[in-house]
């Protein structure tokens, strides 16, 4: 009763019958992988969410200050305050530590969520016309959510993040020609600037989740106005979706995912200890600890960074120093070419047609390749970055570990892709069910086919040739 | 958004059984499932209530993080299994279809939209002259609009080319208590700064003594490591991370951001990892009294690299 | 005859007894006794017969009691292979056997002694403090241990006593350096000691330590069960087939 006449009231003003009744029966295919982004908005609600409590008693200030609180070690220690009221925040106030965990698993599940989810629309096809914008926006959306991830944990000041921060400087120093220049306008002077730890914040909490809002707002209106995208199947065309309307199933489904997403963070929050800044101490430039990783996300530039040989070269008598080439070209090449993925298909495969349909990632070896080539290469990456951890697990030298690793980093994305390629091909050559029944006979006659010379550049396109399109998307006249 | 389709229908109206499709909704397969889903649906809500009021608990009683963690996981998990169940059995499943018109717009919206456009751009289009205007005063107003942010931060300068480290600078300790020479035997280290700067992020160094018969210095740096002390800069030259580890025996320096070894009897000169640049060193010399102090500042920069560092 | 074997086990039992007094008693060892057997038996074969070493072990004169002693209790020594930098065992020897083992090297032109160390009267924060200045940068702030060139490793602290760690700092073993008084004040082992106390009992505070190794396995664990569990879960509430 409440909510009918709550609903005409409203409706009164603002004319809404229509649209809500509209939007409330919008259909979203039920394909377990289309939740995978659903993961990760619900990860940044929850960051939103415990970031909030946190930003009352977090204090960004590089000001010395004497901890008074309920951990004894550090009791009487002069520290940052930033560090002080992290350290207060874990053992001075109620569900503080609770809070600060949560806040970080979500974190690491938020980027992990997200690069499933972007793996998903690769694999799928779904970045394809007309979703080439999407595409972009979420690229956009995984380099801020970076970046977030990285000035959040380094907020605390603690040694462990301090010493990121500090390879952040020497990376920034590294650029060419505007490198020290923008090391000292952006962290405020020369190491350790006072300044860094105030502007990381404001960056945390205000500029990067503002754009983040505005973009997921942007993703999810261009994902209604297009409409969701959807496997082949029975019923299914390059002009409907079919599956469950918003309201009440999909809206419910939704909740329950975004619940279980709660209870599994917040299981984590209480349970697994994550990132204790009180035993990691407060930051001192002069002091390190080992093992020295940054978080997950990150881990993929540590590795290049210690992988990387020590090559510094001179141009024009000036240096070039050695962070330059795996800290800033390589995650910068990662991703224009992550940017640029879609129109580079589309000049390969000479599709230009829009798709609703998604791909059977078995209907694109390439495609496929070139994915499993680029998620070793930089699963590579990252496995390195832990070089120094297996070596004290299993008493290989660290120097062997590197060389090692600098080998399979040549080899082993190659080998992937080549072995991605042929896998896939035979799948879709043999029609099988899924990969375990391919047969051995048909992964041969795979790299049979690969060898043989393709007929001309329709092959690229799996068999495609141009349709006599439609003009560039517009459609007949109703 | 949505328009009725060719038969007339509403977008989202059950597509009703689809031809060949097995039993069961169309293309899934059939889940075996418990019948009366509302008890369990029931039971998890009742779950979900008594954990939060065990939260609410164990909060008033003084709070504890891991049972914090574990009544809120539940309270959610009640609820995240009872509206999954819920959605998955007690509401409608379809599948449901919705048409939707091709991605861009007709030809003939596209028309109008040009025609009506043009005819208000030409306000605009036409005026060359002014809009070359307008287009110089926004550059320049933009481009004056950066220079504020010159204000983040000081010019480099020489900061990145010295440290407080000066000739007659006294060692100290991070406390400030001043180095003796006798404070170290053979294979101990001591991280060093320049007497009242302490604070400065560049002017950590590492002093060690080793044995003075292994150690053979470059005859330019006769007289910089008297008794087998030797001073070098405590920062990386890779990216900058304080070179902590001192392996006493081998005499080498380990970092552990990036793995780069040094070799503390050659000049502290990278023998592994990605440092391309030896740490440099600290001249230094033992007082009358067996203080130890510096000679003057570091043989060159110290830290990671930068675009104007001298070879 | 049963006069006999009473007087002949009495002497027996009184020989034990006088042995293990003077183990315990910890005094300066005559060149006989039970450390001496020990010495022969277990390390001269590589340290040399009375101590000078060979092209297998180095010298032990004037290496002290303290460096003995964390060798022996720790169970780097005696040698089980061949290394130069052995890990933490079980020690090959009891506690009577370790102090008459010590006595002996501590006789052999003497040597730093067993640090008199005393975690109750050290200071937590002053210890936090020292142990991140000097120790963290290879055990690991939090006490786990770290890699070293070569295959070697700062080990773990976790089974580490206070004397233990007194005597590792005093003495410098295998490729850890040496902090004389000079450096490290007894004041400021006590607080270190406490410290590392408290490490191995008090520091995980957020739960499961995971290991104490850091984002490593934090990222692991984000992936393995975070993500993974959440996908188990979509798949529950979605579909499966395309």
């Amino acid at each position: 009763m409440i909510l009918r006449r709550s609903a005409r009231w409203l409706d009164d003003r603002l004319g809404a019958a229509s649209v809500a009744r509209t939007s409330l029966s919008k259909v979203f295919p039920d394909h377990w992988s289309f939740m995978l982004g659903e993961i990760a908005l619900y990860c940044f609600v929850t960051l939103v969410l415990t970031g909030v409590f946190l930003t009352f008693f977090f204090e960004p200030g590089t000001n010395d200050v004497v901890y008074h609180g309920a951990y004894a070690p550090l009791d009487g220690a002069r520290v940052s305050a930033a560090y002080a009221s992290s350290v207060r925040l874990s053992f001075d106030v109620r569900t503080g530590l609770l809070m600060r965990q949560v806040h970080h698993w979500a974190a690491l599940v938020f980027l992990a969520a997200i690069v499933v989810h972007l793996c998903r629309i690769f694999f799928t096809g779904a970045f394809r016309r007309p979703r080439e914008l999407n595409w972009l926006i979420g690229v956009s959306m995984l380099a801020l959510s970076l970046f977030n991830g990285f000035s959040g944990y380094s907020l605390p000041d603690d040694l462990l993040s301090g010493v990121g921060l500090r390879i952040a400087y020497s990376i920034t120093l590294s650029i060419p020609v505007v490198g020290s220049w923008l090391a000292f306008l952006v962290f405020g002077g020369e190491f350790p600037a006072d300044q860094i730890i105030h502007r990381l914040f404001v960056v945390h909490i205000l500029l990067v989740p503002g754009l983040l809002v505005g973009l997921l707002a942007a993703h999810i209106g261009i994902l209604v106005r297009q409409k969701h995208s959807q496997f082949p199947g029975p019923g299914r065309t390059e002009h409907n979706v079919v599956g469950s309307k918003l309201w009440p199933t999909y809206a419910t489904r939704s909740t329950a995912l975004f619940c279980a997403i709660l209870a599994v963070l917040l299981a984590l929050g209480g349970f697994a200890q994550i990132n204790p800044i009180w035993l990691y101490g407060p930051f001192e430039p002069s002091q390190v600890s080992s093992p020295a990783q940054p978080d997950w996300y990150i881990g993929w530039v540590e590795g290049a960074l210690r992988m990387y040989p020590p090559w510094e070269f001179r141009v024009f008598g000036r240096l070039v120093p050695n962070p330059f080439v795996p800290a800033v070209l390589v995650p910068g090449v990662t991703f224009l070419a992550l940017y640029l993925w879609p129109f580079l298909e589309q000049w390969l495969t000479r599709d230009r047609d829009a798709h609703q349909l998604l791909d059977r990632p078995r209907d694109h070896p390439v495609r496929c390749a070139a994915g499993a080539g680029t998620l070793a290469f930089y699963g590579l990456l990252l496995a390195t970055a832990s070089n120094d951890v297996v070596a004290r697990l299993t008493r290989v030298p660290v120097a062997s570990l590197t060389w090692a690793g600098r080998v399979i980093l040549l080899v082993g994305p190659p080998v992937a892709a080549a072995a991605t390629y042929v896998v896939v091909r035979a799948l879709r050559d043999s029609g099988a069910e899924g990969v375990l029944q391919v047969s051995f006979g048909q992964l041969v006659a795979a790299v049979r086919a690969t060898g043989r010379r393709r007929p001309g550049r329709g092959a690229r396109g799996q068999g495609r040739r141009r349709r006599p399109a439609t003009i560039a998307g517009g459609s007949e006249d109703r | 958004m949505t328009r009725p389709d060719a038969d007339g229908r509403d977008a989202g109206v059950p597509a009703g059984r689809r031809p060949g499709a097995p039993e069961g909704e169309a293309g899934r397969p059939v889940r075996v499932r418990p019948p009366r889903p509302e008890r369990r649906i029931a039971a998890a809500f009742g779950l979900t209530a008594a954990a939060a009021i065990g939260f609410a608990a164990v909060y008033w009683q003084g709070g504890q993080t891991q049972l914090e963690g574990v009544l809120l996981a539940v309270a959610f998990a009640g609820l995240a299994y009872g509206l999954g169940a819920w959605s998955a059995r007690l509401m409608p499943q379809g599948p449901f279809v919705e048409e939707h018109e091709p991605f861009g717009s007709s030809r003939r919206q596209r028309a109008a939209f040009a025609a009506e456009f043009e005819e208000d751009v030409q306000a605009i289009s036409r005026r060359r002259f002014l809009g070359r205007a307008l287009v110089l005063a926004v550059g320049a107003l933009g481009a004056a609009l950066l220079f504020p942010l010159r204000s983040l931060g000081p010019r480099p300068g020489r900061a990145l080319y010295q440290t407080p480290w000066r000739a007659g600078a006294q060692a100290v300790t991070a406390d400030g208590r001043p180095v003796r020479a006798a404070d170290l035997a053979v294979g101990s280290v001591l991280t060093v700064f320049p007497a009242g700067h302490v604070e400065a992020g560049d002017s950590a160094a590492l002093l060690i003594r080793v044995d003075a018969d292994v150690l053979r210095p470059a005859p330019e740096r006769a007289g910089w490591s008297p008794q087998g002390l030797v001073a070098h800069s405590k920062l990386c030259t890779h990216a900058g991370c304080p070179v902590g580890l001192y392996e006493q025996g081998s005499n080498l320096l380990f970092c552990p951001c990036h793995q780069s070894v040094f070799d503390l009897l050659d000049r502290a000169r990278p023998i592994s990892g990605p440092a391309a640049r030896p740490l440099p060193q600290l001249p230094i010399e033992i007082t009358a009294d067996g203080y130890v102090r510096a000679r003057g500042d570091f043989e060159g920069p110290v830290g990671p690299g930068f675009w104007s560092r001298p070879p | 005859m049963w006069l006999v074997l009473a007087v002949v086990a009495g002497g027996g039992l009184l020989q034990l007894g006088m042995a293990g007094r003077t183990a315990t008693a910890s005094q300066p060892a005559q060149a006989g006794g039970r450390g001496q057997l020990l010495y022969q038996q277990s390390c001269a074969s590589c340290h040399g017969q009375r101590g000078e070493g060979t092209e297998r072990g180095p010298s032990l004169i004037g290496v002290g009691a303290a460096s003995a002693d964390f060798y022996l209790s720790t169970g780097r020594m005696p040698l089980t292979k061949e290394e130069s930098n052995p890990d933490r065992a079980k020690p090959a020897f009891g506690r009577s056997d370790i102090d008459a083992l010590v006595a002996y090297v501590a006789s052999l032109d003497g040597g730093p002694a067993i640090p008199a160390v005393d975690p109750a009267a050290g200071r937590l924060a002053e210890g936090e403090q020292l142990y991140q200045e000097n120790c963290a940068a290879c055990h690991s702030a939090t006490g786990t241990g770290g890699a070293l060139t070569s295959g070697q490793a700062a080990p773990s602290l976790a089974r580490s006593t206070p004397v233990q760690v007194a005597e590792a700092v005093r003495v410098g073993p295998g490729a850890m350096p040496k902090f004389p008084p000079q450096a490290l004040n007894d004041p400021q082992l006590d607080s270190v000691a406490a410290y590392v106390g408290h490490l191995q009992d008090g520091g995980d505070r957020g739960g499961y330590g995971l290991g104490r190794i850091g984002p490593v396995t934090e990222g692991l664990v984000a992936w393995v069960v975070g993500l993974g569990l959440l996908i188990l879960i979509a798949r529950r509430l979605g579909q499966d087939a395309p």
